[in-house]
């Protein structure tokens, strides 16, 4: 935990100096543009060619994720909506949550979620990660997954179905067209 | 081999130190060990016995007796036989020799009968917790009088 | 290991979050340039407390626990589980039933080694192997959901026997299915034999001989690769394996290219259960008659005793050990899953690889890691 603070400290640091240098100057690196951006008709380019390209992380966490493995492998096929599997997290668009979240492996998953580049969404899959599922009285698991990460879609089963993650993709497509994503701040 | 000379054989070398020992069918025998010399019956099971697969090895919590059982569930490669053996120590301080110099893949579960019930292995080369996290020990969530179970803190439950 | 870092050495963490199979689990390699000189495995990081769990459960609600062990062996992990109790209450099994059992097994067998075995290809740069195991596993997965109308974890045995039949017209599927899978298994087996990238990779690398494995206390695929040929199916029978004609799949090299081919035997050893058990299998009761036990099954009040059954996981040995003090609730359950020692074997065997073969090594030894967190 204690590398995870100090990597933050770094990042502020740099960032207050991109705003104060350079007085009266919008700069592409910074933040002022993308805020600019998002008030006018561009947004909606950039949110069509977001939604048709949502890589997801590959981390299966329980037994959700063997049916993340199959969905996106041939049978299932995501590729055709631009959804492919990656391995690593600076990779990926999307980050799902396919099981038990443990005390132990919590710290670890908000450092990963750190790890991936904005925009970035969550997918609860499964019951576990909604609201512990059959575990939820455990002394070992996090129940409350969604004080953590700001979650966009939630798919319920246990396990779901692939369909039902296939499912859950398009409803975050239709709430990144329609600007109603908590992975985007409007 | 079979169960019955298995027997035989064990309380015939170690009269003192094993109790109990019984017969339960063609494949299955128990016995009840003394906690001190665990290590002594282990190492002649598996060199003279043939017991050389450790299928696992856990405890039991009693708090009506006070006791907590270390059963070590002892299989062999080349007969179906297998040995349930029990060593019996007190609930206040639970204390016995590491098997890890005679059966090897006994490293693990002995961290975790150590984190998850408070059993203390003499002896064991890297006695750490191993499936919870640190902060956990301490609480040992598995015995019976653990206060942390059901754990109520989901709130999405109806 | 050893934390100090001596000149030109350094500590790499893979993982929690990784590639190398399903379920987070971290490596800690020590690394000398390029060749592993020391590491350790972390476990517990999807620890979910099953034990504990268990014995807040009825023996019916238990089941459904037992399904989230190894979520690839699901059918294996509630054989084991029932078998316990129907030992512990003394519940006979009406053969319809039991073949009905060996029949499921077998098939989660298949569809385990195809995810085992296309996943590892994928590991080690063969990911158009990975697409093809998932196609065809797809199929059988499509065959177990006919019959338990669940793909991964069925909460499908019940107490005394079985919770469905067998769907009209499941022969001719199997039929079908089966005709597909052995050419594709054939297909498998001559590029595995053929790509002379895979056999650089695999031959040779992180052998295990029979005595080392033996002393580990493997079991499965992994032991079976090195020339022994311990399989509780045929050590041990349990359910109606006596009655049926199979071999033990071996191979002696003990690398990892032999786990992998006796993943593919024993995939065909599989089919071939498969089909002589719906040959065989009488009509007649899925419980036994008589008896409250049924597809709801009664508050159990098993006998109070202890009992150690297990069963041959995908994996290797499957076992619980289970006391009951006489209520309807176990005292205390112990999950004993084969992948546990199999992965203590770890450190051992990377000893001195270099960095690309460790996802060979780990790879190949088909670790489930939510079984050995629980």
């Amino acid at each position: 935990m204690d590398e995870i603070e100090q990597t933050n400290v770094e990042q502020d640091a740099v960032l207050d100096v991109g705003y104060t240098d350079v007085p009266g100057t919008m700069l592409t690196d910074s933040n002022a543009i993308a805020d600019f951006i998002k008030k006018t008709k561009i947004q909606d380019v950039l949110n069509w060619g977001r939604k048709n390209s949502l890589w997801f992380m590959v981390n299966a966490m329980g037994c959700c994720g063997v049916e993340l493995l199959a969905t996106g492998m041939a049978h299932y096929d995501t590729d055709r909506f631009g959804i492919i599997p990656r391995n690593s997290p600076r990779h990926a668009d999307v980050m799902i949550i396919s099981g038990y979240v443990t005390k132990k492996y919590l710290p670890a998953l908000k450092r990963i979620w750190d790890q991936m580049p904005a925009p970035k969404w969550v997918i609860c899959f499964g019951d576990c990660a909604i609201s512990g599922g059959p575990f939820y009285e455990s002394y070992s698991t996090y129940q409350n997954v969604d004080d953590v990460f700001p979650v966009d879609v939630f798919v319920p089963g246990c396990p779901p179905r692939c369909e039902a993650l296939i499912q859950g993709f398009v409803e975050l497509q239709k709430k990144i067209e329609a600007k109603k994503d908590k992975g985007t701040d409007y | 081999m079979d169960a019955n000379s298995i027997i035989s054989s064990l309380t015939g070398k170690f009269p003192e130190d094993i109790c109990d020992a019984n017969v339960e069918s063609e494949i299955r025998t128990v016995a009840k060990v003394k906690p001190e010399n665990v290590v002594e019956v282990c190492r002649y099971l598996k060199e003279d016995l043939s017991f050389g697969h450790l299928c696992c090895e856990f405890g039991v919590d009693y708090p009506d007796r006070n006791e907590i059982e270390v059963i070590y569930v002892i299989g062999s490669y080349e007969h179906p036989v297998i040995l349930t053996m029990k060593a019996i120590l007190p609930r206040d301080n639970p204390e016995v020799e590491s098997v890890v110099p005679v059966y090897w893949n006994a490293n693990w579960y002995e961290r975790e009968t150590y984190e998850l019930f408070g059993v203390k292995y003499l002896n064991h080369p890297d006695l750490k917790p191993l499936v919870l996290p640190k902060e956990m020990l301490g609480e040992w969530p598995l015995r019976k009088d653990y206060k942390g179970f059901p754990n109520k803190t989901a709130r999405n439950l109806v | 290991m050893d934390e100090t870092v001596g000149p030109s050495e350094m500590i790499v963490h893979l993982g929690p979050q990784h590639p190398m199979m399903p379920g987070p689990f971290r490596l800690n390699a020590k690394l000398r340039g390029e060749t592993v000189v020391d590491s350790e495995v972390e476990m517990g990081w999807i620890h979910k407390g099953i034990e504990k769990i268990l014995e807040s459960k009825t023996y019916l609600q238990g089941i459904t626990i037992v399904d989230r062990i190894c979520y690839l062996a699901a059918m294996t992990n509630e054989e084991a589980y029932v078998g316990c109790v129907e030992k512990l209450a003394g519940i006979e099994v009406p053969e319809r039933a039991q073949y009905i059992r060996v029949i499921m097994e077998e098939l989660s067998r298949l569809q385990s080694h195809l995810l085992g075995m296309g996943e590892y290809a994928s590991f080690v740069g063969f990911v158009s192997m990975f697409m093809y195991t998932i196609r065809d596993r797809e199929d059988v997965m499509s065959l177990i959901d006919s019959v338990t109308g669940a793909r991964v974890t069925h909460s499908f045995l019940r107490y005394g026997g079985v919770k469905d039949d067998l769907p009209d017209g499941f022969k001719d599927d199997v039929k079908y299915v089966f005709g597909n899978l052995r050419k594709a298994i054939d297909n498998y087996e001559e590029l595995y034999r053929t790509d002379a990238i895979y056999k650089a990779r695999t031959k040779g690398i992180g052998v295990l001989t029979a005595d080392v494995a033996k002393d580990l206390g493997v079991s499965g695929p992994p032991l079976r690769a090195t020339g022994v040929a311990f399989d509780i199916r045929k050590d041990e029978p349990y359910l109606v394996y006596e009655d049926l004609d199979f071999k033990v799949c071996t191979q002696t090299d003990g690398d990892v290219f032999a786990r992998i081919q006796v993943r593919l035997d024993e995939m065909r050893e599989s089919m071939y259960i498969i089909e002589q058990c719906l040959d065989q299998i009488p009509s007649g009761p899925l419980f036994p008659e008589g008896t409250p036990y049924g597809k709801r099954s009664p508050v159990m009040r098993v006998p109070a005793g202890e009992v150690f059954h297990r069963v041959e996981d995908p994996r290797g040995e499957m076992g619980f050990y289970m006391v009951s003090d006489g209520s309807d609730k176990p005292y205390r359950v112990k999950v004993r899953g084969p992948v546990y020692p199999t992965l203590q074997t770890l450190p051992p065997l990377l000893k001195g690889v270099p960095v690309a073969d460790i996802v060979a090594i780990a790879g190949s030894m088909d670790t489930c890691t939510s079984e050995v967190d629980r």
